[in-house]
């Protein structure tokens, strides 16, 4: 008889080696969801799918009418082609996001009710705002990063560089003080607050949440223009949205090569990890499946000065050169790079990187050549 | 006398049913002060949404920032503040408006 060959060994095998677990691919849940997550995962997914229009709330200001128009590529939780609008006043050291004005989200759509009215195509920017272009975030594993406790950030900060490193990481606070993570200036505290922001501030969607409609650059919205009465969504939709982005996955790295392994130990020997934390641990969640688990966020959550190059505005109290480390889930699956899609190499990503980057990116372009290649290779397995 | 109680009780009783002013907690960042106006303005929001609310202050509004009393012309933009107001027919007025350090907080709907 042969000693653990039968069901019961290959169970234990399976136990013991984590990798029999089946790989997350893009858009797929979170592993080890219960019947009923994975039910609502499955409601929330068809929200997200969902294609208003005037006549059910789109607009009047909007630049997209579903979700899943700008987070489709390669799956629903991607991104998209589309680049939109942010603009905000810096008087430093305030931010002004001209709230009163319409900001700082500049929406460039209209509906034809609204065309007609104001003869406006999109949301007017005041003249003297600093401008700044943002692609769409991927949303994989964004439910995980969302559990990462604050305390867990907040010990990465040093923004008086005490440790001479030559990287200051600080964390940026929302309106109401409290610090926050989403956004590529680290501005949103929590994921659900992104998710209900965005169907007003991307969709012109009201809700339970967010229960009037922004002003059309500071002045209100003409009569007629958006008869449906308020809130336009309820909150079973606002929660089956959040449902299905918390619990969308962070897409297994791919199988590395001899190379990317070697990459990988190069981008920690250069520095790229004083930013890009490769691991994260999340907290406390109802959620067995988002409980306690290790997410390879590549991010410390935290602003980081980037330099001049890339400086556009400011929000909160990120600076216009300040910018959240961005996280390397799903990195293999984008076509373009940084905040605003400037590059499409990610070879360009690393050179375009200034402020606190510098260093790591001379250490970069230090390389041979052949250590570059395994270093990109490395961030394509992400 | 028996006319007087009636319409005591019956006053009373129509005093109880109108409505009450709606109270409301809004937590957010200082924008602007107008002293004049003993008023001013209050950035809050929900993710990417923000929106700007006016706010009037009156003789009894309460200002303060940890045990400290304060009053309206120490604010100053940028604060961040907690105020407690209530909707009247002239728009909100603030009861209570407390200076606080970023921190953790509650979130509320945008109204």
């Amino acid at each position: 008889m042969t000693r653990g060959r039968g069901p019961a060994g290959a169970v234990l095998l399976c136990v013991a080696v984590a990798a029999c677990q089946k790989p997350v691919k893009p858009g797929d849940p979170v592993p080890g969801l219960t019947k009923d997550q994975r039910s609502s995962f499955d409601r929330g997914q068809v929200v997200f799918d969902s294609t208003f229009t005037p006549g059910s709330g789109l607009g009047p200001l909007f630049n997209a009418d579903a979700c899943g128009e700008c987070h489709e590529d390669p799956v629903r939780g991607g991104v998209g082609d589309e680049v939109e609008l942010h603009a905000a006043a810096f008087h430093p050291p305030l931010c002004d996001p001209l709230a009163a004005e319409g900001g700082f989200v500049f929406q460039l759509k209209s509906t034809p009710a609204l065309k007609v009215a104001l003869g406006i195509d999109s949301e007017p920017v005041p003249p003297n705002a600093a401008r700044a272009l943002r692609t769409t975030p991927v949303l994989f594993g964004r439910g995980l990063l969302d559990l990462v406790p604050d305390s867990v950030i907040l010990s990465y900060a040093d923004p008086d560089d005490r440790n001479s490193d030559g990287i200051s990481g600080r964390p940026n606070h929302f309106v109401d003080g409290r610090p926050g993570r989403f956004g590529r200036k680290a501005f949103v505290p929590r994921l659900d607050e992104f998710n209900d922001g965005a169907f007003s501030a991307e969709q012109g969607i009201t809700s339970p949440a967010v229960l009037t409609e922004e002003t059309i650059g500071g002045k209100p919205i003409p009569a007629g223009v958006d008869p449906v009465p308020e809130p336009e969504i309820g909150q079973e939709a606002l929660d089956q949205t959040n449902d299905f982005v918390r619990l969308l996955g962070a897409p297994t790295p791919l199988k590395a090569s001899k190379d990317a392994k070697r990459g990988r130990k190069i981008f920690a020997d250069i520095g790229c990890v004083g930013c890009h934390i490769p691991t994260l641990r999340t907290g406390d969640s109802p959620i067995a499946a988002l409980r306690h688990k290790e997410v390879a966020g590549y991010t410390d959550l935290l602003l980081h000065d980037m330099g001049p190059e890339l400086a556009d505005m400011c929000l909160g109290e990120a600076t216009p050169a300040e910018f959240r480390t961005e996280p390397l889930i799903g990195v293999r699956l984008k076509p373009n790079f940084l905040h605003d899609g400037r590059d499409t190499t990610l070879q360009e990503a690393i050179q375009s990187h200034g402020g606190e980057g510098a260093g790591a990116r001379d250490r970069f372009l230090g390389l041979a050549p052949a250590e570059r290649v395994a270093l990109i290779a490395f961030l394509k397995t992400l | 006398m028996k006319a007087l109680a009636i319409t005591a009780v019956l006053l009373s009783s129509l005093l109880a049913q109108a409505p009450q002013p709606v109270p409301y907690t809004y937590q957010g960042t200082v924008q602007a002060v107008q002293p004049k106006t003993a008023s001013f303005d209050l950035v809050i929001g929900v993710g990417y949404a923000l929106r700007v609310v006016h706010m009037r202050t009156s003789p009894v509004t309460q200002f303060a920032s940890g045990g400290a009393q304060l009053s309206l012309t120490d604010l100053k933009p940028g604060d961040i503040v907690r105020a407690e107001c209530r909707m009247t027919a002239t728009g909100l007025v603030a009861d209570r408006v407390e200076k606080v350090e970023p921190s953790d907080s509650k979130r509320e709907p945008i109204q």
